[in-house]
């Protein structure tokens, strides 16, 4: 017999006695008025930055973040619109800009797909995440119920990469970037 | 890991009196971490969320055999390549093959307890791979070459001098560097061994039973980069780690990260479906390995059954005044705190574990903290209990019990007992039962007039 066979007939064994628990329905999401307010706040508290932004700002925004530098790494997903710098590889990149799959609001978070691409997100010291207004949910659990296929690898950031393994204090850009901005993109894309 | 939990009593009046920095900096950070719980805690209706995780876990467990085998199908038609282990040394074998399969020199390592379980790092070293451990504070006792202190902070018994003179001495930085020169140094260091690694070894948070998802929590980015840059990712899974629907992570998500720190959600949090697609950044292979390890018996325990539910998020270590004393290493083994004190005993078998039961003042704050609701308390009297009943116990506790009891149920005798203990100087050093404790702490002195005698005269005062 194999571990995997002994394993699950161990657990068997012991199950047949067992009472057996219900499994909880999932809560009612609470009717939520305007996210957009709350994902910015909440980000605030994170540690991160967030602004809505017309398109025109946003480019500004990059053109801002960019200053000085010869370039930034882009996320599969952000459209030509916004490389406004040359490609440079993300191991090098002073910015990494990517686009979010979508929010949410009560967890200042924001959902990064493999698909997009992960060098970018996580190697350079700042990270611009874009997102569409109408992409931030609520809540984590209307998230996830509405997630119909799940990519390679989904990435919630939270705020920028800390530490405070080193005497309690709290060190930013631990080994991700230190500093996360998000841009809210207004209207539809 | 060698279980070194027998030396528990012994290790911990050592730590005390040649580390007396530990208690200061432990303290430090437990109370930092518990303030935030309940800050956390206090924003939602805790009672409430920790009873729904409790229960969802509950019917995970008593649905285990299902939810492993729906895993084990979600994972193997998401491209991953599942094994089991039933103990270290099936974790080893799968390991080495797929390390020599793939010429692993290097490999990068996310914070994992049950790596520390099964001794990973040293089946690795020994195969000529070097490993790096990649959270900060892992990093920190990986160059000393201890233990984990503690679930979450696994450095948190070291004092910033302490951290400035090991980077010193093996960085040359000065030694008044502050944490931020401290940390672009490791950076550095872990940079470049994210870049070369050719293995990506991680634990896992959680299993989706659903959605075969593997879900990591943290706040460095180091478990984000740690299985994402390598072109190998292994993730070793204890049994107990699954969940039955992707959507339960709204709930397990933010509640394991307000009971282990404070936050409404880690920074980072990756659900991880499989290997990359074509053309996308990511590992080529994904192995999780489902390990026992002694949980199965666990489970089969009809009182002990339910330390399963634990999250492993360190709520309950820092809520607990022993903890806080002497930190995780002289508990001897991975788990330490009141989880460990309850989960080295059905881990390791109680004879291993034996005094760690007693390490309590069953004071009851390892229950108010514990997200998934473990009756900590009453699952130490268990093994309290059967330590008695298998002999474990000293013999002279059996017959100072005894005593006690037969002078407490006598009125006659408890005041003759108390006046003669009030009267003398007490010869402490004599006394070998109380010797363990005046060792530690100042002498013995019993109040000069009884607690009876004290609470008649209130009664007297109150009815005046």
């Amino acid at each position: 017999m194999d571990a995997r066979t002994r394993i699950l007939s161990r657990i068997g064994h012991t199950l047949k006695e067992r009472p057996k628990a219900l499994l909880p329905e999932h809560p009612h999401s609470p009717p939520s008025a305007n996210p957009l307010d709350l994902f910015l706040k909440r980000l605030a508290e994170n540690g991160a930055e967030g602004h809505l932004l017309e398109e025109e700002r946003a480019r500004e925004l990059i053109w801002e973040l960019s200053q000085g530098h010869p370039g930034a790494t882009y996320g599969r997903g952000v459209p030509a619109s916004f490389r406004l710098l040359p490609q440079l590889p993300p191991e090098e990149a002073p910015l990494g800009v990517s686009w979010a799959l979508f929010a949410v609001a009560e967890t200042g978070t924001v959902a990064l797909s493999s698909e997009d691409g992960r060098k970018a997100q996580l190697l350079p010291p700042v990270h611009l995440v874009l997102v569409e207004e109408g992409r931030i949910y609520p809540s984590l659990l209307e998230a996830l119920l509405d997630l119909k296929a799940l990519p390679s690898a989904l990435g919630l950031h939270s705020g920028p990469s800390k530490s405070a393994d080193i005497g309690q204090v709290m060190v930013k850009g631990v080994h991700g970037p230190g500093r996360l901005v998000v841009a809210v993109l207004q209207g539809s894309w | 890991m060698q279980a070194k939990a027998k030396l528990y009593p012994k290790e911990a009046a050592r730590l005390l009196r040649e580390k007396p920095g530990v208690r200061e900096a432990v303290t430090g950070a437990t109370l930092h971490f518990e303030e935030g719980r309940k800050k956390a805690y206090g924003e939602i209706d805790a009672e409430a969320l920790r009873e729904r995780a409790k229960r969802v876990k509950d019917h995970l467990l008593t649905h285990l055999d299902h939810y492993l085998e729906l895993a084990e199908k979600r994972l193997r038609e998401n491209g991953v390549q599942v094994h089991w282990a039933e103990d270290p040394l099936d974790a080893h074998r799968i390991l080495r093959e797929v390390a020599v399969r793939h010429g692993v020199k290097r490999a990068v390592k996310a914070k994992s307890m049950l790596t520390e379980e099964l001794g990973v790092n040293p089946l690795l070293e020994s195969l000529g791979v070097e490993v790096f451990e990649t959270d900060l504070g892992e990093y920190l006792i990986q160059l000393l070459g201890e233990p984990p202190s503690h679930i979450v902070g696994p450095a948190i018994h070291l004092a910033l001098s302490d951290i400035q003179r090991l980077f010193h001495q093996r960085f040359g930085t000065p030694l008044d560097a502050p944490p931020e020169a401290l940390a672009a140094v490791a950076r550095k260091v872990l940079r470049d061994a994210f870049l070369t690694a050719e293995l990506g070894i991680s634990g896992a948070n959680f299993l989706v039973a659903e959605t075969g998802t593997l879900v990591l929590m943290e706040n460095e980015g180091n478990i984000r980069l740690s299985t994402s840059l390598p072109k190998v990712h292994v993730a070793f899974v204890g049994i107990e780690k699954l969940l039955p629907r992707l959507a339960d992570l709204a709930l397990f998500l933010p509640l394991t990260a307000r009971a282990a720190t404070g936050q409404r959600l880690s920074t980072y949090v990756s659900l991880i479906q499989g290997p990359a697609k074509e053309g996308e950044e990511g590992p080529e292979e994904v192995h999780v390995v489902l390990v026992d390890h002694g949980r199965t018996a666990l489970l089969h325990d009809p009182e002990a059954w339910e330390v399963l539910r634990c999250l492993r998020c360190g709520a309950c270590l820092n809520a607990c005044p022993v903890f806080r004393q002497t930190g995780g290493h002289p508990y001897g083994y991975v788990y330490s705190g009141p989880i460990g004190a309850v989960l080295d005993p059905g881990l390791l078998g109680l004879e291993e574990a034996y005094p760690l039961p007693y390490a309590s003042t069953l004071c009851g704050a390892c229950y108010e903290a514990c997200p998934v609701k473990i009756p900590i308390p009453k699952l130490l009297l268990t093994w309290r209990h059967r330590a008695v009943e298998r002999g474990l116990a000293p013999t002279w506790e059996k017959g100072a019990m005894r005593v006690f009891q037969m002078v407490m149920e006598n009125p006659a005798l408890y005041r003759l007992f108390s006046k003669a203990l009030r009267g003398l100087p007490l010869p402490q050093h004599l006394l070998p039962l109380l010797r363990a404790w005046t060792e530690g702490r100042g002498p013995l002195k019993p109040s000069p007039r009884p607690f009876h005698e004290l609470w008649k005269e209130l009664e007297e005062e109150d009815g005046r």
